[in-house]
């Protein structure tokens, strides 16, 4: 009972030495209501753990790393007020984007002018960085991205007739910028070019146009939610060319919904999940699981990445100072982040990281090769 | 070729959209109410469906209860939300169905998951068969048998029984029904039963199709119904189903070849607005 009494005195001791001693403050924003929940709540789970892991182990310059969390509902709305509460009443000296293009976008500009860094995880659009000298974005553009699969293509099968399928969102535009620019370059002959909205579900249409054109590849580019539908349904239709699709098909969802007609896809800008480097991405991948109950895709591990080179930087920076803390972040060079080594920031806060192309096998995501161009893949100024 | 598959493919999505048409077009006929959160019972239809079917390994149980609670859940709505308000001008039904919309996703998401639910089993997914090159999935071919068995009932509930003559005359004129001995009340719950069953076949066939079901399934279909309905010539079933083909079709050809500008979720509303410029009484409504 004594004893008892001691261990909870000496506990709640802790806990308060804990709570009293300085933390350095985070400013992270997902949507995490609304149609984009689902990706918001995986990227808030991706960045917690990397906070957690690093307070475990001590935290950053003797502090502890706090996240201060909001929801931006995907909307630029509510990213901007978000940004301005993080910076002027939580005082946070960095801030992280877990959310689409638009909010991370109006955000970015409230930031830049509070000169608080600030990593879009994901969100693709170039504008992000174009505010200012304050944002930096940890994951390729769409244009490197699609290159990089004209690269495949071209690559993998030859000069072949290829029939692109895209998104009709700025994420499908600028990868299929990227991709008809390359494409043309390397002596690939695009057969049709179909768009569809974010929303569609039923590609019966498409299907039989496509089946029309009969080209040897077909090229998605879309997320996996309307990736899974359209690949079953390509199968359905009795096509049976090589499908390669782009970087968002990433998630097991698109296995689980697409089932056997996942089979053989490839995915330029895919996570490998049997990879054994980093040494914390097969730790990762469980501790993911065992916290959200579903497998994690690359929207949680950029996130993750994002949290973790952050941290990076304020150590390197030596100081929470926030203009410390950028230049730390501008000067990075070959940080492992868990969806690819980052080789460097260019001036306009672009990364250099190579593309994984994946295939699904055995309904898991297997690796093929991996594009190491600096001429294709170079981040655009 | 080309051509007539596109036909084919509008047409099954056509079958899709008058089975959730016409219940929203009954409600209207009767009561004047524009019924938005009929597409909330579509996603409970569909997340029903998916979620038994998921536990207990039989789809067909998984419809079972997916139409028995769809059509529990219409007449729900009907007597809790729309009737203490009926007396009101139409616009505050209108509103409230929107707002009860909004809340029936959020709560699929709260409940369900952000996430979509796949079918663990779909055999009808992928598996097709192939008519001179045309190839249709059997779950596009269950969906066409399924809408012309239930509307064609339906035509013959209306035109043959007691009941469904009951109903039309209450359609036409509420008053004079009644002074026949019609019970009004009783056809509103007739009406909501079936329109909402409907719509949760429709929800766990459409779930299937793309074997996904998530939370905001209902959102593009609950405005291209109520498109459908106005083209139709509001309340009227025969229109509603001309309007839901003739969408369909438009749209799977506007899919290959609008798509650059629109997409295919937007022609139906460019297809509203042009035939509502020529014919604003629509389709088939009275001039």
């Amino acid at each position: 009972m004594k004893k008892g009494l001691i261990a909870a005195t000496l506990a709640a001791a802790v806990l308060l030495a804990g709570s009293a001693s300085a933390q350095i403050k985070i400013g992270f924003h997902a949507p995490q209501s609304g149609p984009a929940a689902a990706d918001g709540k995986s990227s808030t789970i991706g960045a917690e753990i990397a906070r957690d892991w690093i307070n475990e182990k001590g935290g950053v310059l003797g502090q502890k790393i706090e996240l201060v969390i909001y929801d931006d509902q995907n909307k630029p709305d509510q990213s901007v007020p978000i940004a301005n509460k993080l910076i002027g009443q939580d005082k946070v000296v960095a801030a992280i984007s877990g959310s689409y293009s638009g909010p991370t976008r109006a955000a970015a500009a409230v930031f830049q002018q509070a000169r608080i860094p600030y990593i879009s995880a994901y969100g693709v659009h170039p504008d992000i960085t174009k505010e200012g000298n304050w944002a930096f974005r940890g994951v390729q553009l769409g244009q490197p991205q699609g290159k990089g699969a004209a690269k495949f293509i071209a690559d993998k099968f030859g000069k072949v007739k290829v029939a692109m399928l895209t998104m009709n969102n700025d994420f499908g535009q600028s990868i299929a910028e990227g991709f008809k620019e390359e494409a043309q370059k390397l002596g690939l002959t695009l057969v049709k070019e179909y768009t569809f909205g974010l929303g569609e579900r039923q590609f019966g249409p498409i299907v039989a146009s496509v089946k029309n054109d009969n080209p040897d590849v077909i090229y998605a580019i879309g997320y996996y939610f309307v990736g899974g539908p359209l690949v079953a349904q390509v199968r359905a239709g009795g096509l049976k060319q090589p499908i390669v699709a782009a970087q968002a098909f990433d998630s097991m969802k698109l296995i689980e919904i697409a089932k056997d007609a996942a089979e053989g896809i490839y995915i330029v800008g895919g996570m490998d999940r049997g990879r054994k480097d980093p040494a914390d991405f097969q730790p990762y991948l469980a501790e993911f699981k065992k916290r959200a109950g579903y497998d994690a895709e690359a929207v949680s591990a950029n996130c993750y990445s994002a949290v973790m080179l952050m941290a990076d930087a304020i150590k390197r920076a030596g100081s929470t100072d926030p203009a410390k803390i950028r230049d730390a972040l501008a000067a990075t060079k070959d940080f492992a982040m868990l969806t690819g080594p980052l080789g460097y920031f260019n001036s306009v806060g672009e990364l250099y990281s190579p593309l994984e192309v994946t295939q699904v096998k055995g309904g898991q995501f297997v690796g093929v090769t991996v594009i190491d161009d600096q001429a294709i893949l170079a981040p655009p100024k | 070729m080309l051509f007539v598959e596109l036909i084919v493919k509008g047409l099954v999505y056509g079958c899709m959209y008058a089975m959730m048409a016409v219940g929203l077009t009954l409600v209207y006929g009767l009561l004047r109410i524009l019924h938005i959160a009929h597409a909330g019972v579509f996603a409970l239809g569909a997340y029903m469906t998916v979620t038994v079917a998921n536990a207990t390994g039989s789809l067909a149980l998984g419809f079972l209860v997916a139409t028995a609670v769809s059509a529990v859940a219409g007449t729900a709505i009907y007597r809790l939300a729309y009737q203490p308000i009926l007396h009101h001008a139409a616009f505050v039904p209108m509103v409230v169905s929107i707002g009860l919309f909004i809340v029936m996703q959020e709560g699929f998401r709260l409940i369900f998951g952000a996430y979509g639910i796949a079918f663990d089993t779909n055999p009808w997914y992928v598996a097709n068969v192939s008519l001179a090159g045309i190839s249709l999935t059997y779950v596009e071919i269950a969906m066409v048998i399924m809408s012309v068995v239930l509307l064609v009932g339906f035509g013959l509930f209306a035109g043959l029984t007691r009941a469904g003559i009951g109903w039309r005359a209450t359609v036409t004129d509420p008053q004079m029904a009644t002074s026949f001995g019609v019970d009004p009340v009783r056809v509103r719950y007739v009406n909501f039963l079936f329109g909402s069953a409907l719509a949760g076949i429709a929800g766990g066939l459409v779930g299937l199709l793309n074997n996904y079901v998530e939370p905001t399934m209902g959102g593009a279909v609950s405005y291209k119904a109520l498109a459908i309905i106005v083209l139709g010539g509001l309340g009227s079933v025969r229109g509603t189903l001309i309007a839901s083909l003739v969408l369909g079709v438009v749209e799977a050809f506007g899919a290959i070849y609008l798509a650059d500008i629109f997409d295919r979720d937007a022609i139906g509303f460019l297809f509203l607005i042009v035939v509502l410029m020529v014919r604003p009484q629509g389709l088939l409504g009275r001039g």
